[in-house]
């Protein structure tokens, strides 16, 4: 048996990033204090906020809703969540069950928003007949849903569950494409603009995997189902050649998310002023252009 | 070669393996990771149970033990 470098407890993971066997006890600890941090540093939260948390009921925005729902006791601020139903077959509907019971389970007040309700169509009936960009489709919709939302139900903040594998795949896709300065887009609180919600990120310095062993130690119920359509393949294997690195260069995505934050740090202190959204012509939603993804999708199917 | 020497070459031992609901019977002497990378598994994106407890792909399962392999990190 294993011990924990901390205690001699038995040990539950190796950290290879820093070579520490940690026991239940001490991992818990060290991932709260990790997220606690983040928030802190990042100036993520502050009293009095109304924060929505986007709750799809996976693994991650389900520990994030349990992490915010703790910080709670000492940071007083207003939380409600928010699940997107797109209206997949054999997938949703199970996390969709798991965000209701997490959220009633910690008495946080819940909102469902459909794909079927709101656009009249499911992912699966807009997919029919193309599924080829299925997650460009899924993502621009649930995010567009998920600001309307959190703007209506009067939030400050729209905290979502990526962590800092999410982070690292998609600052390294943004330079493989091309438009590194996409991924400013991670670091949105910057931004401004009335009707675009700020979005959190608080486990972008958790490993995903860490993820999943948190919730499994704390015994947060998580559902290992995989979404039956396929991401995209540059992001796939964007994922796994990032999972090889980490095996073989134990670190290589903290050094990634501390690159990035170096590199914006220096372009921020270059610039005079923050980035500005422009307004969607056709519905008045904030983007980045004259007129809105949103739209452009909604036209189309 | 003495008696002895034979001792020298690992013993596999023989463990109950579930991988993602599928159990199966596996020969192995190492640890957890060494196993894992011999079938094939990425390290990061799986959580290792032996014997129903979390356990770090340091730990050196022993005979007879179950080792449940979960995949937690896939797309979507």
């Amino acid at each position: 048996m294993m011990r924990c470098s901390k205690c001699g407890e038995e040990s539950i993971i190796f950290l290879h990033y820093v070579r520490k066997h940690l026991c239940a006890r001490h991992f818990i600890g060290m991932f709260e204090k990790r997220f606690r941090s983040t928030v802190r540093e990042f100036g993520m939260l502050k009293k009095g906020d109304r924060v929505a948390l986007g709750l799809s009921g996976g693994k991650d925005s389900t520990v994030l809703l349990h992490c915010l729902h703790d910080l709670q006791k000492d940071l007083p601020f207003e939380l409600v969540a928010i699940t997107i139903d797109e209206g997949i077959a054999g997938y949703r509907a199970a996390t969709r069950k798991i965000a209701e019971k997490e959220a009633d389970r910690l008495g946080i007040e819940h909102h469902v928003v459909s794909f079927k309700k709101d656009l009249g169509k499911t992912l699966d009936i807009i997919l029919k007949t193309d599924q080829s960009r299925a997650c460009s489709y899924c993502g621009v919709l649930r995010r567009g849903l998920l600001n309307r939302k959190a703007r209506e139900l009067g939030a400050d903040k729209l905290a979502i569950g990526h962590n800092l594998d999410d982070i690292a795949q998609t600052v390294l896709m943004n330079i493989i494409r091309g438009e590194p300065s996409r991924s400013r887009r991670l670091l949105e609180p910057l931004i401004t603009n009335e009707a675009f919600i700020p979005r959190i990120r608080p486990l972008l310095r958790t490993p995903e995997k860490e993820v999943a062993i948190f919730a499994m130690a704390r015994d947060i119920k998580i559902d290992h189902r995989e979404c039956p359509y396929a991401e995209s393949a540059l992001r796939q294997d964007v994922r796994r050649h990032l999972n090889e690195l980490e095996e073989v260069h134990p670190g290589t995505k903290f050094k990634i998310l501390s690159s990035f934050l170096k590199m914006e740090n220096q372009s921020r202190n270059s610039k005079t002023q923050d980035a500005e959204l422009e307004t969607c012509f056709s519905c008045g939603e904030p983007c980045s252009g004259k007129r809105c993804k949103f739209c452009e999708m909604t036209s189309c199917i | 070669m003495e008696v002895e020497d034979l001792n020298c070459f690992p013993q596999h031992l023989t463990m109950k393996l579930i991988l993602d609901g599928r159990a199966k019977k596996v020969s192995h002497k190492g640890n957890l990771a060494s196993l894992l990378k011999k079938l094939g598994v990425r390290r990061e994106e799986v959580v290792v149970k032996v014997n129903g407890r979390l356990a770090p792909d340091t730990a050196e399962p022993e005979e007879k033990d179950t080792i449940e392999v979960i995949t937690v990190i896939f797309g979507g």
